[in-house]
This record gives C-alpha cells, structure tokens and sequence, in this order.
C-alpha cells in the first residue's frame, strides 16, 4: 500500500491491515505525521504535535503485535485528542494563555483507557478557549473547516472536527458540553456522539460546565466511532458522577436491522418560522427519514414544545458554571482572556441566582418531557444545526442583543440533549448544492445510556445513503 | 422585564468584585439582557413546585 493512501482509510480498515501484519503501526504514524506536516498549516488543528512519542509508541506496538500481542481495533491506531483532557507529561492547553504552560502530571481516565486499547496519541487537538462556543477564541489561532478555508469548523472541539476529517488522525476525542462534539461531527461531514452524562468518566478533563460535560468521539464513520466509544465508556471510581450501568459491545451493536424500531422526528426543530431551520438541512433530515422507514422504521413526527427554551435554560446553566473552573483568573489576569471569552465569563458571572435555580427547574421539565418521549419511540431524529456551516466572523464582541438571542435559539438544536443527558449521534446526511459543497448532519438520540441504538440507526442510515462514500474526503 | 442598563451592569460587577469597563461593558449587557429576557419568558405550568435538576442521575435508561 502507497504510504500516502494510509492515512484515508478508516479504524475498521486500518485495523485489519494491522492484524494481519500486511502495515505497522509505523506505517500507520509515519503517513499521519507526514499528512500533518502538508496539510496542517492550512487548517490549524493541532496545538501540539507528538512526533517522537508517536513514533516511539509505534516501534512498541508493532514489536507487541509482531510478537502476536494485538490487542484489538485500535492497536497502533493514531488518535487526537482535543486540548482540554489531560495527558501526562503533556501541556493541556484549553487553547487560553492562562494554561499555556500547563503540563498534567497524570492522563485522564479516557485517555488510559485509550492507551490501554493500544492507540497511539498522536497530538493535542485545538478549540476554542475553555470549549466556548466561539470559534475565532484559541489563543493558537482560528481551526479552519477542511470543507471550505473561512468556514467554521464546529465549535468547541474544532481541531477533532477539522483534523479527523481532514484525515490528520484516524479517530479523535472532543467534549461535549452544549453539543461540541457533535456541532464539529456535523460541520466536517463525520459522526460523533455525545454519550450519556455518566456514561464516560470526566477525571483529568478541565471542565466547561460539570453538570453538562461529556467526552465522546469524534470519527470518519458510525463503526469507528462505536470502536472508539466502547474503549472509553465504563465505570471510573475517580469520577464519582460515572454510573456503574453495563458497557455493551457497541461494535456488535451494529447489525444495521432497524425493522420496527420507532423513530420520532422532532416537530418544533424541523419548524423554520420556530427555530429558524433552513429548507437544505430540513429536506436532508426528512430524506434520511425517508431511507429509515424504507430499511423498515416506523418514522412518525412527535411534538416537544419544550424544545423551544432548551437553548436559553442550558446557556443559563453552562454560562454560571463555566465561570467556575477557576473565577480568579478573570479577575487577577482578566486581560489573557480572548476579548469574547472575556466578556461570557464577566455575563456568566452576573447571572442571578434565581434565574440559575429557574433554569434547574426548566430542566427537570424538559428533560421529563423528553422522557415521556422515550416511552413512544426508540429513537428521536432532527437536525443537529439549524443551516449549513458558516462562514467565520473574525470581529470581536458581541454586537447586539438581538444577536445574542439568537444564538440562544441556536442552541436549541444540541443544548436539547446536554440538558436532558440523553445520548445523542450527529451523521453526515447530505451536502448543500453549489461549487464546494458543505455537509449537512442528522441528530440522533436515544435513551439514556443506550447509546448502541443511536449507534445502530445511525449505522443503518449510514450503510444505506452512502453519503460520505458519494462525496468523499474534504479537498485535501 | 426592564432591560439592565450599563450602569446596572457595572454595578452587579462591583457586586462580585469585577470592574467592567467598555469595550466588555455593552457587550456584557447584550448578553446577559438576552438570557434574562428569554428565562423570564419561561411560564411553564407548574414550574414553581419542580424540583430544579442539579445533575442527571441515571433514570430512564435503556437497561431499567
């Protein structure tokens, strides 16, 4: 195989190559650092860079595998991982000044889980600064979308976005707070799913918003990213919010049968006079609807009014509880801050508390609502960001309220679920028209903690469209 | 709901021992008159009598 071809294959396809000994995992790194090295500049992805530890790692997997120590899928896979979890030895950025020197002197849970799997950490991934949802805020530069320079990438994990799509890594990790790893998954054409709170341990993550927080990955296609869930997802007693509930075999999950399986499409996220959908996110949403009942699912449409607040009362939420990582910084070296985090720590800071407390209420009711759903249908379906990606305002600040209530509305799509706890899977279901076409995405939820459904539908979905394999990889 | 003017905001940071000055100081009003007007427009039926949710425990799952 020509080196330069490795780095385009998919986990489930590399891995075979790497059981059967046909590559090494030195190959495998050798042609990632290399893609790195070409296509990097241009995108912005990674903060740091692990070359020799990369390739030492690698010259030990593939003496392990040799000596018929393979440990399974992700054995020699090179991952990225988003700049917030901490690995040893290793600056953890959060892409803010104030933690450039940062160096953690232990891996975070999923990150030991990783190793243990046998991936290789191949790079800190960039985002934006303490995972806000800006995209112009690390302070190690903008991430570009590898689907079109200037576009935004999907926020915050915008270097798991960017670099898994533009094929920097096999696999990465992102957080997801009010919908970072999916906002990334659907603006670069890949699947990512935020997993249920407590699914994955959060030890040795910098939070954004604890009650929100969740690692998940972010990858090329459904089946890599049920490999890469399955390695991180369990029980840790150093988080005491993961539950002890059962880690099924996600890959085995995906048998791709969705006969009978209720699906309901979210009324008031398909409504563009409710919240603001444009027509080619709404057709692409209904047409993968439309693939789903023809591979036998029972689609019919469910209404959730309380839908509609979900952005302000989780923006509430993430707002307060953000300022709390550390509330010094923003009065001690105020100016280290991008001008934009600055000024949501300084708002999140004035929250009353009654309307925090208001806010906890509303989330009991839409999360009881949400729910109440679950007892009718298996899995929920909607968009999982209102239009296309856009293009990147460089200008600082905020510039009106009313700018300001729409992004609340925004959040309407993906704060749905950070606010309810269910799992939930953004898939590549289309591309917009016109010379360099933009990837549309479909949300999937399911159940709390049953995230191998939301993995089956979106692999069923994604075997019968074919939609990555008919537009390819980014113009890269 | 009476919009927060820049000096109320100023002083809510003078509250938390934060000096906001422009240019964060109009901005911080747009952001925070934003959220507080959409969360008094909240008026959800019995909203009063819920418990608030302060984390998500494990109900409703799959496996129960």
């Amino acid at each position: 195989m020509n080196q330069a071809d490795i780095p385009f294959l998919a986990v489930t396809e590399l891995a075979g190559l790497i059981e059967r000994e046909e590559i090494t995992p030195v190959d495998v790194v050798e042609a990632y650092l290399k893609r790195i090295d070409d296509v990097n500049p241009r995108l912005n992805a990674f903060i740091t860079v692990l070359k020799e530890q990369a390739l030492e790692e690698a010259a030990s997997a593939t003496s392990e595998i040799s000596n018929g120590g393979y440990l399974g899928p992700l054995h020699g896979i090179p991952i990225g991982i988003k700049d917030q979890i901490h690995t040893r030895g290793i600056r953890t950025t959060d892409a803010s000044k104030l933690r450039e020197h940062f160096v953690p002197d232990a891996d975070a849970t999923v990150v030991a889980n990783l190793k243990k799997a046998g991936a290789i950490v191949l790079g800190k991934l960039n985002m934006t600064e303490f995972a806000m949802g800006d995209p112009i805020t690390s302070a190690f530069g903008i991430t570009h979308n590898p689907w079109e320079i200037g576009r935004n990438p999907g926020t915050s994990s915008t270097g798991s976005g960017a670099a898994t799509a533009a094929c920097l890594c096999a696999t990465s990790l992102g957080e997801d707070t009010g919908g970072s790893v999916r906002g990334p998954a659907a603006n670069c054409g890949l699947a990512g799913i935020r997993p249920s709170w407590g699914r994955v341990s959060r030890f040795g993550v910098d939070g954004a918003s604890w009650s929100f927080d969740t690692i998940g990955p972010i990858s090329r296609t459904v089946e890599d990213c049920a490999i890469t869930l399955h390695a991180i997802a369990g029980y840790d007693s150093s988080d005491p919010y993961t539950w002890n509930v059962p880690v099924p075999d996600y890959r085995r999950a995906l048998t791709g049968d969705v006969r009978g399986m209720r699906v309901g499409i979210v009324k008031e996220l398909m409504d563009p006079e409710v919240c603001g959908v444009t027509n080619d996110v709404r057709d692409s949403v209904l047409a993968a609807a439309k693939t789903l009942e023809g591979l036998g699912a029972m689609v019919s449409e469910v209404s959730l009014p309380l839908t509609t607040i979900a952005g302000v009362v989780m923006r509430t939420l993430t707002s307060t509880e953000r300022v709390s990582l550390n509330p010094d910084w923003l009065r001690d070296r105020p100016a280290d801050f991008h001008h934009n985090t600055r000024v949501a720590f300084m708002t999140g800071s004035l929250i009353p508390s009654q309307t925090y407390y208001k806010a906890q209420k509303a989330r009991a009711l839409v999360r009881r609502q949400v729910l109440e759903a679950f007892k009718e249908f298996d899995v929920l379906l909607q968009p999982t960001n209102p239009s296309p990606p856009g293009i990147m305002d460089l200008t600082q600040g905020v510039k009106s309220k009313e700018q300001a209530a729409n992004a609340l509305k925004e959040s309407n799509f993906r704060g749905l679920y950070s606010l309810t706890g269910n799992p939930a899977l953004s898939v590549c279901c289309g591309f917009t028209d016109g010379e360099q076409p933009l990837p549309l995405a479909l949300q999937i939820a399911g159940r709390p903690f049953d995230e191998a459904t939301v993995l089956n539908v979106a692999y069923a979905y994604e075997q019968a469209a074919n939609i990555t394999g008919t537009h390819g990889h980014p113009p890269f | 709901m009476a919009e927060l003017s820049n000096e109320d905001i100023k002083a809510l940071g003078r509250a938390v021992n934060l000096d906001i000055q422009e240019p964060e100081l109009t901005q911080v009003a747009y952001s925070l008159n934003a959220i507080l007007e959409g969360m008094d427009q909240i008026d959800i039926p019995g909203l009063n009598s819920v418990e608030p949710l302060p984390i998500i425990l494990p109900e409703g799952s799959a496996s129960q």
